[in-house]
């Protein structure tokens, strides 16, 4: 069975949801972080209303994510459940739901200022699909754990009639509108309104403090209880006459028969509540339920309007599907038409005026111009392709603003696709990192150890350079820093490090740093003395162990199968990769290689980028080494001095990236 | 009867230019009337989006997840008296109200720049609701980037009201400490004074820091004043400090999920900047 179904729009706000097994919230929220803002492993941006079975299922501990997206309402349908079950019909269900709650409410989505959906009803909707494509498991006896809708509406019209409602509902039954909302009934606001009088006393020692805390606790569950207890008081309210009525009525007024409504909507939400409430609160809801039901209506009629919702869904299902089917005929004709005389011309207008809708056609020859200019860049294709491709796909079925031509648009939607691809998701702050290891607050329990920091890349892009300029930061800020010649391969290298010191001593001896070299020559293995040299710098009191390693081909597979002892033996907090700007088409597989080279434990921390000031404006590579591994740039290398390091600015690098030349 | 020239070049300019000017009264019209705006900042899962549901709705937020846009609710705010002190009389139609928007901001890093672009570029900022998780900020991983976060927007704010320019109002700051109903949570006086302990570190780590890319050594000497956050060399940040450059800064504790301490204090603050 399922553990929930939610739908959520992209500004993080539940629509509509069913839970069947407490899920935490955790699970979805890293879901969308790694599927929509992170694109984790260089997935693309996910792809318009593609059908669940063909997005890719998302994977956490314990649970699978199915899902599909439709864009233009910012809307998000995703199912969850235990990776132990193998459910055939998922892919199914999710498709369909978002079908007919596209159809159902998807205008509602549309309104500017508002998070207000009004979907109470689909509920039923939602059971008949799981009843109909889960034909075998018997959802009839399980009931959700709780309801975690939105507030859920006492007056709200029942799940069958909202069909002949909806069209009240599209037109503006005034619930979206806050000003208008109070004409909406959202019955816990009444509750606790000190000026209600005093029957709603009853109700707030009801459900609520009868509650257990835990219950309370769980997030949003109080909503539940309140509501249906509540949910019937105003009904109660509403046959006494008294004042609340009043406002049930307004609302209703719009609709039609509330009498009827409410009693079906009680007949509905009666399992649930007998399931989750206190014995008192069933005891009341269904006394109150008994009443209701012998006055106004009766089950069978509740169940005549299932079957009809059966055929309604099926009709919605078959109109999308027959939509569909004419969508592409029409576009394959359209193809044949292109060139047809009004068209063009007030396309043309538009292009220029702008408020044009974008298709695929008209971005097509600009797209490729994108494509060229970041290939000029030096940005590798792989990288080039994908960022067109998520640009194109998020201005496909997009307005053109006023007197905006569809290259401003293009320009402008490619600066956020790389501001977003460029930008870590943490920034790093070296100092800070360092001071709060090497002196930990008290209260953290930690013992204060030496900061770990190597730095690896291929032969000759500058790794020893671009350590020493860490390291004369470092000094410059007084910490004392211990150099550990971890190349213990190439001729040469160790002594080259030894002049490094040398230098870095002289300059910095006047503001206070201190720094050593620590080597034990060559042939060693480099992993083990990296460790000593940790070990020796936690003796000495170093602050800061910078751990230099061989270059090595990223293809060559066993040097770089030495890298994943070497991180388990040096535990380094950090590990940069140092890439050239200058580097080609290798980058991509340079970065993967060296990313997956740390074993499933480890991967690289971030990249420095050096020889920045030898390329100009065509700093594509670092575009690719992030493309290639989600790894962020830390620092740029811009020149010959040890001063010459910087921190990476997105702004710059985008900046660098669209201008033309 | 043939048409005289004038006449036809003042047809043909009717016939092209009535379009284009009718587009462009429609355009301004629509932008013509701005309501009042106040943001919704702070990191991911602090309870931003919970709020913005909260305040909409009158109760019972919304069930939440990560925010990947911006997305605004029309509001009314109103001071006329003490009772309305409490959102949950947002729809008490009786006295004035002021329409505003309140814009909530994905709090995820790498959509920062879509956040710290809101503030730059929204109308009519009346106010900045700085959300911080009051119940995880004890701990190192969520105070850093919390304070990080924090520090870029009071470094924005302080840039742009020591920018001289247009007659901006400046715009106060309420730093709202959510989850207070969680036993882990901070009350608003240690939150305040931890936020100002890691904001003067950032602070002094920044100013130790590297240059960015693409700023040049011969910038830095007119660049270091302007960089640094409150009263310039002071040894400790406080909030007091941004007072210099008029920009009020609040803490106050409060819950979106439960009714005690609830909203209602956050939301009478707002009242008072979105009328006053
Ligand atoms: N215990 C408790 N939890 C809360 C409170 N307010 C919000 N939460 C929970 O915190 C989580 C995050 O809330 P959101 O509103 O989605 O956070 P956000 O700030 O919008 O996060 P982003 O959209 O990622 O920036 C949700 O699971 C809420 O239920 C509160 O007052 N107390
Ligand atoms: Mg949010």
């Amino acid at each position: 069975m399922l553990d929930a179904f939610e739908v959520l729009t992209t500004s993080g706000v539940v629509v509509w949801s069913r839970t069947y097994a407490p899920v935490s919230p955790a699970i979805v929220n890293n879901f969308i972080a790694d599927t929509f803002i992170e694109e984790k492993n260089g997935s693309i941006a996910p792809t318009d209303s593609q059908s669940a079975a063909t997005n890719p299922a998302y994977r956490s501990d314990q649970h699978t994510l199915k899902w599909t997206f439709v864009k233009e309402l910012g809307l998000i349908f995703v199912v969850v459940y235990r990776s132990l079950l193998h459910l055939s019909w998922v892919d199914k269900l999710v498709d369909n739901i978002k079908t007919i709650f596209v159809q159902l409410y998807g205008d509602q989505l549309t309104k500017p200022h508002t998070t207000l959906v009004e979907c109470h009803s689909f509920d039923e909707y939602f059971d008949q699909q799981l009843r109909e494509l889960d034909r075998s498991s018997n959802i009839g006896t399980i009931s959700p754990i709780e309801e975690e809708e939105v507030p859920s509406n006492g007056q709200q019209s029942a799940p069958g009639l909202t069909y002949r409602g909806r069209t009240l509902n599209g037109g503006g039954a005034g619930t979206q509108d806050p000003v208008s909302t109070d004409s909406t009934p959202i019955p816990t606001p009444d509750a606790s309104r000190p000026s209600t009088p005093g029957n709603l006393v009853v109700a707030k020692a009801g459900p609520v403090a009868k509650m257990s805390r835990r219950a309370r606790k769980a997030q949003n569950s109080s909503s539940a209880p309140v509501s249906s207890g509540d949910e019937s008081l105003t009904s109660s309210r509403q046959k006494k006459g008294a004042k609340a009525t009043k406002k049930g009525r307004k609302w209703n007024a719009e609709g039609f028969a509330d009498e009827e409504d409410d009693s079906l909507q009680l007949d509905y939400s009666q399992p649930n509540r007998a399931s989750e409430s206190e014995t008192e609160a069933v005891g009341r809801s269904s006394a109150l339920d008994a009443v209701e039901s012998s006055t106004w209506g009766s089950r069978s009629k509740g169940k005549f309007i299932l079957k009809d919702l059966g055929d309604e869904v099926h009709d919605i299902l078959a109109s999308a599907e027959a939509e569909k089917a004419e969508k592409a005929a029409r576009a394959e004709s359209k193809t044949g038409l292109l060139g047809s005389g009004v068209n063009t011309i007030s396309g043309l207008f538009r292009n220029i005026v702008g408020g044009k809708t974008l298709t695929k056609a008209d971005l097509e020859s600009a797209m490729k111009g994108m494509e060229d200019h970041l290939l000029r860049k030096n940005v590798a294709r792989e990288a080039a392709v994908r960022l067109c491709e998520s640009v194109e796909k998020e201005l496909v079925g997009v307005k053109t603003g006023n007197f905006e031509s569809i290259n401003a648009k293009i320009h402008s939607a490619m600066e956020s696709s790389l501001t977003k691809m460029l930008t870590p998701t943490s920034s790093l702050d070296l100092l800070r990192e360092i001071d709060s290891i090497t002196s930990p607050p008290v209260t953290s329990l930690r013992k204060a150890r030496p900061y770990v920091i190597s730095i690896v890349g291929v032969n000759g892009v500058g790794k020893s350079t671009n350590l020493s300029k860490i390291c004369f930061f470092l000094l410059q800020n007084k910490y004392k820093v211990l150099i550990a010649a971890g190349d213990t391969f190439r001729s040469g290298a160790v002594e080259q490090l030894a002049v490094h010191v040398r230098n870095l001593k002289e300059l910095t001896a006047r503001e206070g740093g201190q720094v050593e070299l620590y080597q034990k020559g060559y042939g060693k293995d480099a992993a083990a003395v990296a460790k000593d040299a940790v070990s020796h710098a936690a003796q000495e009191g170093y602050d800061v162990v910078l751990i230099d390693t061989a270059g090595r081909r990223h293809n060559d597979q066993r040097l770089m199968s030495s890298l994943e002892k070497f991180a388990k033996f040096a535990q380094p907090d950090k590990i940069l990769m140092v890439g050239e700007a200058l580097v080609g088409t290798d980058s991509v597989a340079q970065a993967r290689n060296f990313n997956a080279a740390f074993g499933s434990e480890r991967a690289l921390d971030g990249f420095i980028i050096s020889k920045c000031d030898t390329v100009g404006d065509m700093v594509g590579t670092l575009v690719s080494l992030v493309h290639a591994t989600n790894v962020p740039v830390v620092f740029v290398g811009v020149g010959q001095h040890y001063s010459d390091l910087r921190n990476f600015s997105v702004k710059w690098a985008v900046g660098k990236l669209l201008s033309s030349n | 009867m043939t048409p005289s020239i004038p006449l036809v070049i003042i047809g043909i300019l009717i016939i092209l230019g009535g379009p284009l000017i009718f587009h462009l009264v429609l355009a301004s019209s629509s932008s013509y009337t701005v309501p009042p705006s106040v943001l919704l900042l702070g990191p991911d899962n602090s309870g931003k989006t919970s709020l913005m549901t909260l305040f909409e709705r009158g109760a019972n937020p919304s069930k939440t997840h990560t925010s990947q846009i911006a997305h605004s609710v029309e509001l009314n705010a109103s001071t006329d008296s003490d009772t309305k002190a409490s959102f949950r009389n947002y729809d008490d139609a009786t006295g004035t109200h002021t329409k505003f928007l309140l814009v909530d901001t994905p709090g995820h890093g790498k959509l920062r720049n879509v956040s710290m672009g809101k503030l730059a570029r929204t109308e009519k900022v009346k106010a900045v609701v700085f959300m911080v998780d009051a119940a995880a900020l004890g701990e190192q991983e969520t105070i850093a980037p919390t304070a990080a976060y924090l520090y870029d927007v009071l470094l924005f704010l302080q840039k742009r009201a020591s920018s001289k320019g247009k007659d901006k109002a400046s715009i106060p700051v309420l730093i709202a400490a959510n989850k207070m109903d969680l036993f882990t949570a901070l009350p608003a006086a240690m939150v305040k004074s931890h936020l100002e302990v890691e904001l003067s570190r950032i602070r002094a780590s920044r100013s130790k820091g590297l240059l960015d890319s693409g700023v040049g050594i011969d910038d830095v000497g007119s660049e270091e004043q302007d960089g640094w956050l409150g009263e310039y060399g002071s040894d400790k940040f406080t909030f007091q400090q941004m007072n210099e450059f008029d920009i009020d800064i609040d803490v106050l504790a409060g819950s979106v999920l439960t009714e005690e301490p609830g909203a209602d204090k956050w939301w009478w603050w707002i009242a008072q900047r979105v009328v006053g």
